[in-house]
C-alpha cells in the first residue's frame, strides 16, 4: 500500500474530468476483465443498461468480437458457471461498493496510475473527462474475482522488470473511441499502431496535420471559449491516439507546443480567425522543426561524407534516408551499410529506397553487426529522442551498432554522428532502457508464417512421402505433397512459439528502444548546428524558451 | 513415419548407417560431400561423423606399421579438413586421433627399445628427431624422451597427460597401472608385434564417448557456476549450453533471457525454448530429447538480438555456447556473439563459454575473416522481397570471431578455465607435429 488513498482514486465516481491517473488507473483494469466479463453480458445487458456504450472500450478486439459467438453455444453447465460467477461478481461489485462509499478506495489498484502516465507521455498528462467513468469503474471491480484470476495469467507473461511499461493493451479497433474523436486523428491512430505511421518524425508531423484538420473542423461550444474549451477537446483525441500508440517525445514537444500556442489566444478573437492563426502555427511549426530541420541537418550531416566512406545505419530513420541521398546528389562516392532487426525491418524500406536511388547498399541483419562495422569508416543514427543526459533514445539495437563502432576489435574508432531534429530532445534523463520504454506487442515475435523454401530440398516429409508414393506407382507429387502437414509434431504454418501464451513460464519480450550512452555518440546534427551530446539539454532549453 | 524420414535425409544419422555397409572410400567421399553440402553442420555431428569415419579408416587399413597408418589417416584427414576447412572440429578429431597412434606407436617401439633395442624403427624416428627440439621447447614430457638417458620413466607422460581426465584408461588393455608400475607392467603385456590398432581403435572410440558424455560432464560444472535468483543471457540453441542450465534448474531458481539469434538460428531457439520442436533439425532428431527449462519452473524470456544491450544491465552473467576455440582463447560462434559479450564487457558481466574440449582447436587466428563463414541470404531477404536482392548486397555471417579478451571464463568437461590458460590444454590434447598434418 503505498499511496492508500489517493485523491484521484476516490474521484472517479464522482463528477465529470476526473484527474488523468484515475483514467490511466482504470483502464489497464478494463483491458484485462474484458475477455472474462464479456460473455456474461448480453444475456444481461437489459438489467443494465449502461453497459453496451461502454463496451466498445474495449481494447481488445478479439475477445470482444469472440464475446457474441462464443455465447451461442454454452453448455448448461457452462451457463450455470456463468450465472454462479455472475452471482459472486454482484457481490464483490457490492462489497467495493460499501468499501468506496467508506471511504476506503480500491486499495490493491492504488499502484497502476502512474503506470499509464508514463507509457503515454506527454498526452496522458491531458485524459479528458470520462463520461462512462464512475460505471466502468464500478464494474471493474464488478468482475473482480475472475479479473484477478485473467490479471495473474497476464502478468505472468509480463517480464518482471518491465512491468511498470505495461499498460494497456494497444487499440485493436476504433470502436469506443468516443464521439469527439475526428475520423482523420481515428485513422491516424490506427496507422500508427500498425507502424504504417513509425518513426518520430513521421507521427509528429502526422499528428499536426490531423489536429489541423480537429481545429477547422472545430466549432466553438456556447458559453467557453476557443482557447479554453479547444484544448480539452484536443485531449480526447491524444487520449485516442495515445491509446493506439504511446506517444513518441516529438509527439509530445508537438502538442505542448500547440496548447501553448492555442492557450495564448486571445479570447476575444473572432473564431474563423482563431483558427487560421492556429493552422498557420501548426503549418510553421512543422516547416520550421521538421521540414526545414530535415534539409539543414541532411546538407550539414552530407558535409560529413567523404568519398570512399562507408557508412553504417541501423533500422530506417528518415533523416538518414534524406542525409546519405543528399550526400549522393553532391556526387559522393560511398558506400552504405544496413543494419535491421526484427520484428520491424526498417532497414529493409531504406534499403529499397537508396538502392533504387542508386547508392551501393550492403544489408545484414544484427548477427552481422560486427562484420559490418568492420569496414565502416563512419556511423549514422537517427534518433527517437535525445535525453538530458546527452543519451541516445532510438530503435532498440541502435546502442548495439553504437557500441560495435566505440570498441572495435584493435582498430580505430568509427566516429558515430546521430542525425536529430530539436524537436526530438526532452529535458527528460534516462539511465538505462528499462525504466523509460515501449512494450510492444509481444505476439509479433512469433513469425507468422515460417520460412518457407519455395525452391531447393523438398521438405523431409514431402520426400518421404514422394518416396512412398513411387514405391506404390501412385508417385503424384500432387498428392504427396499435401498430406505433409498431419506427419509434422506442430501443424505446418505454426512456429513453435505460436501459443506462447498457454505455455507456463515461457515469456517474450518485444521492447521497441533502447538507450544508447553518451560516450557512444560523437557528434549530435541539429538544425542548430552540430553539438556534442552533452549539449543537448542547453540546445532543449534554448529551443523550448524561444 | 519419422523413423522412415530420417535415413532418407542425407546427415549425421544416415552417413552413420552407411558406414557399416559402405565400403572405405565410399564413406569417405560421402562424409566430404556431406560437409561439403553443409549436410553435416555443428561441431559435434562433424566431430562424430569424423570419429566414426576414422574408426572404419584404421580399422581397415591392413597394416601394422604405424607410420603408414598415420599416413592413412593424415591424408584422409587433409582431404575431410579441406572439404570443410570452417569445421575446425574435423580437424581436431583427425589430430586426436593421430596423437593417439603416435602415443601408441612410441609406446610400441619403447618396448622394442627395451626389450631388444631394435633397430628397426629408425625411419619413423628420423622425423620425430626434428620434433624434438619444439617440443622440449613446449613443455611436453614425451618429446624429450629421445634423447633423455631414462626412457621408461618419462614415457607414461604423454599417455597419462592426454587422458588427463577425458580418458581415464586408454592403456586397459595393459595390465598394471602405467603411473606407478610402468616399467614392469610394460614389459609384462606388452607383446611385440601387437598390433597397435586394437589399441588405436580402443582410443578412438573414447574419442567418440567423449563427445557423447560431454555435455552431461560440462553440466556438472553447472551448480558451481549459477546461482539462486540469478538471471542468465544466452544465445542460440546449443545443447551444451541448455544442459548446463537445466543441471543447475534442478537444484536452483533463476531466470534465463534467450536471444534468439535470429536468421541462423531462431527456429531452433525458439523450439528449445518453448520445449516443442516444429522443425524436426538434426539435432533434435539425434540427440535424446530433452526438457525444455520451463519444464523446471525456470522463467525464460525470450527476446530478439537487438534488445540484448537494453538488457543487460539487469544480467548476471552470459553464458554462451560456441561453434568452436582457438588456442589464443577466442572463439568463432554464431553470429551475433561478439556484440553480445563486447555489451557484457560494457556492462563488466562475466562471459562464461561452455565447450567441450574437441572443440578447442590449436588454430590460432591471424586472420580473422578466413574463420568466418557466410550464409544462406534467403533468411535475411525472403523470396518476397527478391527484388532488393540484385539491388543490393546482403549479408549473413555465420559466425563471429570473439576475441578473447571478452571471455572472462571457459568451461569444458575438464573444468573451468581462464582463455589465457587454453594454450595448455591445446598443448595437452595435440602433439604438436599432428597440429599442420
Amino acid at each position: 500500500m503505498a499511496n492508500p488513498i489517493d485523491p484521484a482514486q476516490t474521484s472517479p465516481s464522482s463528477t465529470s474530468p476526473p484527474p488523468a491517473p484515475a483514467t490511466q488507473q482504470s483502464t489497464p483494469d478494463m483491458s484485462s476483465q474484458q475477455p472474462s466479463s464479456q460473455p456474461p453480458q448480453p444475456s444481461n445487458g437489459a438489467s443494465k443498461p449502461a453497459k453496451p456504450p461502454k463496451q466498445p472500450k474495449s481494447k481488445d478486439a478479439p475477445p470482444a468480437a469472440g464475446g457474441a459467438p462464443g455465447e451461442e453455444k454454452l453448455s448448461p453447465a457452462e451457463l450455470k458457471k456463468k450465472a454462479k460467477a455472475e452471482k459472486a461478481a454482484r457481490r464483490a461489485k457490492e462489497r467495493a461498493e460499501r468499501e468506496a462509499s467508506g471511504g476506503a478506495g480500491p486499495g490493491p489498484n492504488a499502484a497502476p496510475p502512474k503506470k499509464g502516465s508514463i507509457g503515454s507521455g506527454a498526452g496522458g498528462k491531458e485524459a479528458p473527462g470520462q463520461p462512462y467513468k464512475g460505471q466502468r469503474h464500478r464494474r471493474g471491480s464488478g468482475t473482480q474475482p475472475s479479473a484477478t484470476e485473467q490479471k495473474k495469467k497476464q502478468e505472468d507473461k509480463n517480464v518482471a522488470v518491465f512491468g511498470h511499461l505495461y499498460g494497456q493493451p494497444r487499440r485493436t479497433t476504433i470502436a469506443g473511441a468516443g464521439k469527439e474523436v475526428h475520423p482523420a486523428v481515428l485513422a491516424l491512430g490506427l496507422q500508427m499502431r500498425d507502424y504504417v505511421v513509425c518513426g518520430s518524425s513521421a507521427r509528429c508531423v502526422a499528428t499536426l496535420l490531423a489536429f489541423k484538420r480537429v481545429i477547422e473542423a472545430y466549432t466553438t461550444p456556447l458559453g467557453t471559449s476557443l482557447s479554453r474549451h479547444l484544448t480539452t477537446h484536443l485531449s480526447h483525441q491524444i487520449t485516442y491516439l495515445s491509446t493506439c500508440r504511446p506517444l513518441s517525445i516529438s509527439q509530445g514537444n508537438a502538442i505542448r507546443a500547440l496548447k501553448l500556442a492555442i492557450s495564448s489566444i486571445d479570447p476575444s478573437v473572432p473564431e474563423a480567425s482563431a483558427k487560421a492563426t492556429l493552422s498557420d502555427f501548426i503549418d510553421n511549426f512543422i516547416r520550421e522543426k521538421i521540414t526545414v530541420a530535415d534539409q539543414v541537418i541532411a546538407t550539414s550531416a552530407a558535409e560529413k561524407i567523404q568519398d570512399g566512406d562507408v557508412i553504417v545505419t541501423f533500422a530506417g530513420s528518415s533523416i538518414v534516408k534524406q542525409t546519405l541521398l543528399t550526400a549522393y546528389k553532391q556526387g559522393k562516392k560511398f558506400r552504405v551499410s544496413i543494419i535491421d532487426s526484427r520484428p520491424l525491418f526498417e532497414g529493409k524500406s531504406l534499403a529499397r529506397t537508396l538502392a533504387n536511388a542508386g547508392l551501393e547498399v550492403q544489408y545484414s541483419l544484427v548477427n552481422g553487426i560486427s562484420h559490418a562495422i568492420k569496414d565502416a569508416t563512419k556511423v549514422f543514427l537517427g534518433a527517437h529522442a535525445m535525453t538530458s543526459n546527452g543519451r541516445l533514445y532510438s530503435r532498440v539495437g541502435t546502442a548495439l551498432v553504437a557500441m560495435s563502432a566505440k570498441e572495435r576489435a584493435g582498430g580505430v574508432e568509427v566516429p558515430v554522428i546521430v542525425c536529430c531534429e530539436t524537436v526530438k530532445f526532452t529535458d527528460r534523463v534516462a539511465l538505462d532502457s528499462i525504466v523509460v520504454n515501449e512494450i510492444a506487442d509481444a505476439d509479433e515475435l512469433v513469425p507468422s508464417q515460417p520460412l518457407k523454401q519455395v525452391t531447393g530440398l523438398p521438405d523431409l516429409t514431402d520426400e518421404a512421402d514422394a518416396k512412398k508414393g513411387d514405391s506404390k506407382k501412385g508417385g503424384n507429387k500432387a498428392a504427396a505433397n499435401a498430406p505433409p502437414a498431419e506427419s509434422t509434431p506442430l501443424p505446418e504454418g505454426s512456429s513453435p512459439l505460436a501459443n506462447w501464451k498457454e505455455t507456463p513460464n515461457l515469456q517474450l519480450l518485444n521492447i521497441m528502444y533502447d538507450v544508447t550512452p553518451a560516450e557512444y555518440v560523437d557528434m549530435v546534427v541539429t538544425e542548430m548546428g552540430s553539438l556534442p551530446p552533452s549539449a543537448v539539454p542547453i540546445v532543449h532549453r534554448m529551443s523550448t524558451n524561444l | 513415419m519419422p523413423s522412415t524420414s530420417v535415413p532418407l535425409t542425407p546427415g549425421l544419422a544416415s552417413f552413420l548407417r552407411s558406414l557399416k555397409t559402405n565400403p572405405i572410400d565410399t564413406s569417405i567421399d560421402n562424409l566430404i560431400s556431406l560437409l561439403k553440402r553443409r549436410q553435416i553442420r555443428h561441431s559435434r555431428s562433424c566431430a562424430t561423423a569424423t570419429a566414426y569415419l576414422l574408426l572404419r579408416v584404421i580399422s581397415a587399413c591392413r597394416t601394422t606399421d604405424a607410420t603408414k597408418l598415420i599416413e592413412r589417416v593424415q591424408s584422409v584427414g587433409r582431404r575431410l579438413v579441406a572439404a570443410q576447412p570452417k569445421e575446425m572440429v574435423v580437424g581436431n578429431i583427425v589430430r586426436r586421433v593421430l596423437g593417439l597412434i603416435r602415443d601408441e606407436a612410441e609406446d610400441d617401439r619403447e618396448a622394442d627399445f627395451n626389450l631388444s633395442e631394435a633397430g628397426s624403427e629408425s625411419q619413423p624416428q628420423t622425423p620425430r628427431a626434428l620434433d624434438d627440439p619444439s617440443e622440449a621447447l613446449s613443455g611436453r614430457f614425451e618429446g624429450s624422451d629421445r634423447g633423455s638417458s631414462r626412457p621408461p620413466l618419462s614415457q607414461p607422460a604423454p599417455i597419462s597427460m592426454f587422458s588427463l581426465l577425458s580418458h581415464p584408461e586408454p592403456e586397459s588393455s595393459l595390465p598394471g597401472t602405467p603411473a606407478s608400475a610402468s616399467p614392469s607392467g610394460r614389459l609384462l603385456g606388452h607383446v611385440q608385434s601387437k598390433d597397435i590398432r586394437a589399441e588405436v581403435l580402443e582410443g578412438v572410440n573414447e574419442i567418440i564417448d567423449e563427445l557423447g558424455q560431454v555435455d552431461d560432464q560440462i553440466a556438472a560444472y553447472a551448480l558451481d557456476h549459477i546461482h539462486s535468483n540469478e538471471i542468465i543471457l544466452t544465445h542460440t540453441s546449443s545443447t551444451t549450453v541448455q544442459k548446463f542450465l537445466l543441471k543447475a534448474a534442478a537444484k536452483r531458481k533463476f531466470t534465463v533471457i534467450h536471444a534468439e539469434a535470429y536468421p541462423n538460428n531462431h527456429e531452433a531457439t525458439h523450439a528449445t525454448v518453448s520445449g516443442n520442436s516444429a522443425g524436426d533439425d538434426e539435432i533434435l532428431s539425434t540427440e535424446s530429447f530433452q526438457k525444455p527449462l520451463i519444464a523446471l519452473g525456470i522463467t525464460v524470456i525470450l527476446i530478439p538480438d537487438s534488445a540484448v544491450f537494453a538488457l543487460m544491465s539487469r544480467v548476471n552473467k552470459v553464458i554462451l555456447g560456441t561453434h568452436s576455440v582457438l588456442a589464443n582463447g577466442g572463439l568463432v560462434a554464431s553470429a551475433g556473439t561478439r556484440v553480445i559479450a563486447r555489451a557484457a564487457k560494457v556492462h563488466h558481466t562475466p562471459v562464461v563459454v561452455v565447450s567441450g574440449v574437441y572443440k578447442l582447436s590449436p588454430v590460432y587466428p591471424f586472420d580473422f575473416d578466413s574463420l568466418i563463414e557466410y550464409g544462406d541470404v534467403s533468411n535475411v531477404i525472403g523470396y518476397e522481397d527478391g527484388d532488393l536482392v540484385d539491388q543490393i548486397d546482403v549479408q549473413n555471417p555465420l559466425y563471429d570471431y570473439v576475441p578473447a579478451e571478452l571471455i572472462d571464463l571457459y568451461i569444458t568437461n575438464l573444468g573451468g578455465h581462464a582463455p589465457s590458460y587454453l594454450y595448455r590444454i591445446v598443448s595437452d590434447h595435440y602433439r604438436k607435429e599432428d597440429i599442420s598434418f
